[in-house]
C-alpha cells in the first residue's frame, strides 16, 4: 500500500527529486528531500525540505476526493503562510503548494537528538530527559511551548491536533525553540471552545505519553501560555480568563460537547 | 541571461533576462499584442528576489499542467501567478511594465518544439529592448525593487511589523 504511494509520488516528482519517506498519518505521508521545488541556486546544497502528500482515498468518490484534497491542502497552506508572518510565532515556512495533487513543500525543521533518542520533537525530548525531568532546560522549553500556543490563540488561530510530536524543537544555541507543525486540522477561530479543546488535547497527550511527570509539565506549559496572554495587557488578561474558564469546563466534560436536549 | 528548468517539469525550459536603463518601454507596450505571444515583460519594482520569480514560474507550471490555463499563454500566465489576486487585467497592469519603466525583466518559456538558442534569443531581445542587459541575480534585483509598492500591491492588510523580512 505505502509502496504504491511512494511510487506515485516519485513519478509525480520525476527522478530529479529525491525522496525519503519519514512518517505516515491517516491523511498524509511526509517525505524529506534535498531538492528545492524551484530555486536553482540551492542545487548541490545539503539543505533539506519537507514534502507533505495527501494521497487519494479510494473509498471516496474520485471527484469528491479531489475537491476535499484540494481544500485541505489549500487550507493548511494558507494558514501556514499567515502564521509565518506573526512576529514571535514559529512555524515552518511554506515553500510551495500544489493543491490539485495534494502536495505541500515546507522548510525542514529539527534534527536528531543526541544519544539515539530520535527526532527532536517534544515527545522525544521529554523522554530524553526522563531521568532528570525537573531541570531548568525542560522547564524553560515547556514554558516556551506554552508561549507559542498562547501566541497562536491570541491571534485567533487554533491548531486542532496539539500533541507532543507535533511540536518540533529547533536548536537555538544551548536552548531549544519550539515550532508548531502540522496544521492539517488547523483553523481560524475566535471561539473559546476551540482554544479550550486545543489545551485539553495537549494536556491529555502529555498525560498519556509522559504520565510520570505530566503534572509538572502541564503546569509549565500553562505558565508560558498565560505569559503570552498577559503580555497583551488588560485585554489579554481578560481573554485569558475566558479561555481558562472554558478549559476547565472542557476538562470536566471531555473534548466532545454533549448534544443532549 | 538565465536559462533554467523546474526539477518537477524537466521538459519546460524558461529564460530570464534583466534589463536596466531601458529607453523604449512605451514602444514595447504599444507592441505588446504582437510580442506577448513570445515574451512577458515584468516590472522589477515589484520583484524583490529570485525566489519570488521562480516560485511564480513553478506555480505557472503547476496551474497549467494540473489545473487549467487562465490566460493566452505560459508567459502571460506567469504574470498572473505573480499576482496575489486572480484578477487577470489587474495582474497585467500591476506586474507588467509601465510607459515610464526604465528596468524590465523579460521572461520566456520555451516549449519542446521551439529550439532554444541563447545567441538567437539575445539578438531578438536586443532588437526589441533598448537597454543594457544585466545579470538576473538577487543583488541586481535588490537595486530596483520598491518595498512600499510591494506592500501596497501584495499585502492589502497592513502588517504590524514583520519579524521575517525575507518573506515579503
Amino acid at each position: 500500500m505505502t509502496q504504491e504511494f511512494i511510487d506515485k509520488v516519485s513519478s509525480y516528482l520525476t527522478q530529479d527529486v529525491d525522496i525519503v519517506p519519514i512518517s505516515q498519518g491517516a491523511e498524509a505521508i511526509v517525505f524529506s528531500t534535498t531538492t528545492h521545488p524551484y530555486l536553482p541556486k540551492t542545487k548541490g546544497s545539503h539543505e533539506k525540505y519537507i514534502i507533505k502528500y495527501r494521497p487519494p482515498k479510494r473509498y471516496r468518490h474520485p471527484q469528491i476526493d479531489q475537491t476535499l484534497t484540494k481544500h485541505r491542502t489549500l487550507n493548511e497552506s494558507r494558514l501556514l503562510a499567515k502564521l509565518y508572518l506573526i512576529p514571535g510565532l514559529y512555524v515552518p515556512q511554506l515553500i510551495a503548494c500544489d493543491p490539485y495533487n495534494g502536495f505541500i513543500w515546507l522548510e525542514f525543521l529539527g534534527e536528531d537528538l543526541p544519544g539515539g533518542y530520535g527526532f527532536s520533537n517534544l515527545k522525544n525530548f521529554l523522554w530524553m530527559h526522563d531521568q532528570d525531568p525537573y531541570n531548568d532546560l525542560v522547564a524553560a522549553t515547556l514554558r516556551k511551548v506554552g508561549r507559542q500556543i498562547g501566541l497562536l490563540h491570541w491571534n485567533d488561530y487554533c491548531h486542532g491536533d496539539l500533541t507532543s510530536s507535533n511540536i518540533v524543537l529547533v536548536r537555538d544555541g544551548a536552548t531549544w525553540a519550539p515550532h508548531l507543525i502540522d496544521f492539517g486540522l488547523g483553523s481560524v477561530s475566535n471561539l473559546v471552545e476551540d482554544k479550550g479543546v486545543d489545551l485539553y488535547v495537549l494536556e491529555r497527550a502529555i498525560l498519556s505519553t509522559h504520565s510520570k511527570h505530566a503534572e509538572k509539565y502541564n503546569i509549565w506549559i500553562m505558565e508560558g501560555f498565560e505569559e503570552a496572554y498577559n503580555e497583551q495587557g488588560t485585554k489579554g488578561a481578560k481573554k485569558l480568563k475566558e479561555v481558562m474558564k472554558r478549559f476547565q469546563e472542557v476538562r470536566l466534560r471531555g473534548r466532545k460537547r454533549s448534544m443532549l436536549g | 541571461m538565465i536559462v533554467s528548468t523546474i526539477p518537477q517539469f524537466p521538459d519546460t525550459k524558461f529564460s530570464l533576462v534583466l534589463f536596466e536603463q531601458v529607453q523604449n518601454a512605451k514602444e514595447i507596450r504599444t507592441r505588446m499584442s504582437e510580442l506577448s505571444t513570445s515574451f512577458a515583460f515584468i516590472d522589477p519594482r515589484l520583484i524583490c528576489s529570485e525566489e519570488q520569480m521562480y516560485s511564480a514560474v513553478y506555480k505557472t507550471l503547476v496551474e497549467v499542467n494540473y489545473n487549467k490555463m487562465r490566460t493566452r499563454n505560459l508567459n502571460s500566465e506567469c504574470v498572473l501567478c505573480l499576482s496575489p489576486t486572480s484578477n487577470i487585467s489587474d495582474a497585467f497592469q500591476k506586474f507588467g511594465i509601465k510607459d515610464d519603466s526604465s528596468q524590465l525583466i523579460c521572461l520566456k518559456f520555451h516549449t519542446e518544439t521551439d529550439r532554444l538558442n541563447k545567441q538567437q534569443l539575445s539578438t531578438v531581445l536586443s532588437s526589441i529592448v533598448k537597454g543594457i542587459e544585466i545579470e538576473f541575480t538577487d543583488d541586481n534585483l535588490s537595486k530596483f525593487y520598491d518595498e512600499s509598492l510591494i506592500r501596497k500591491v501584495c499585502l492589502k492588510v497592513k502588517m504590524i511589523g514583520n519579524s521575517h523580512t525575507n518573506n515579503i
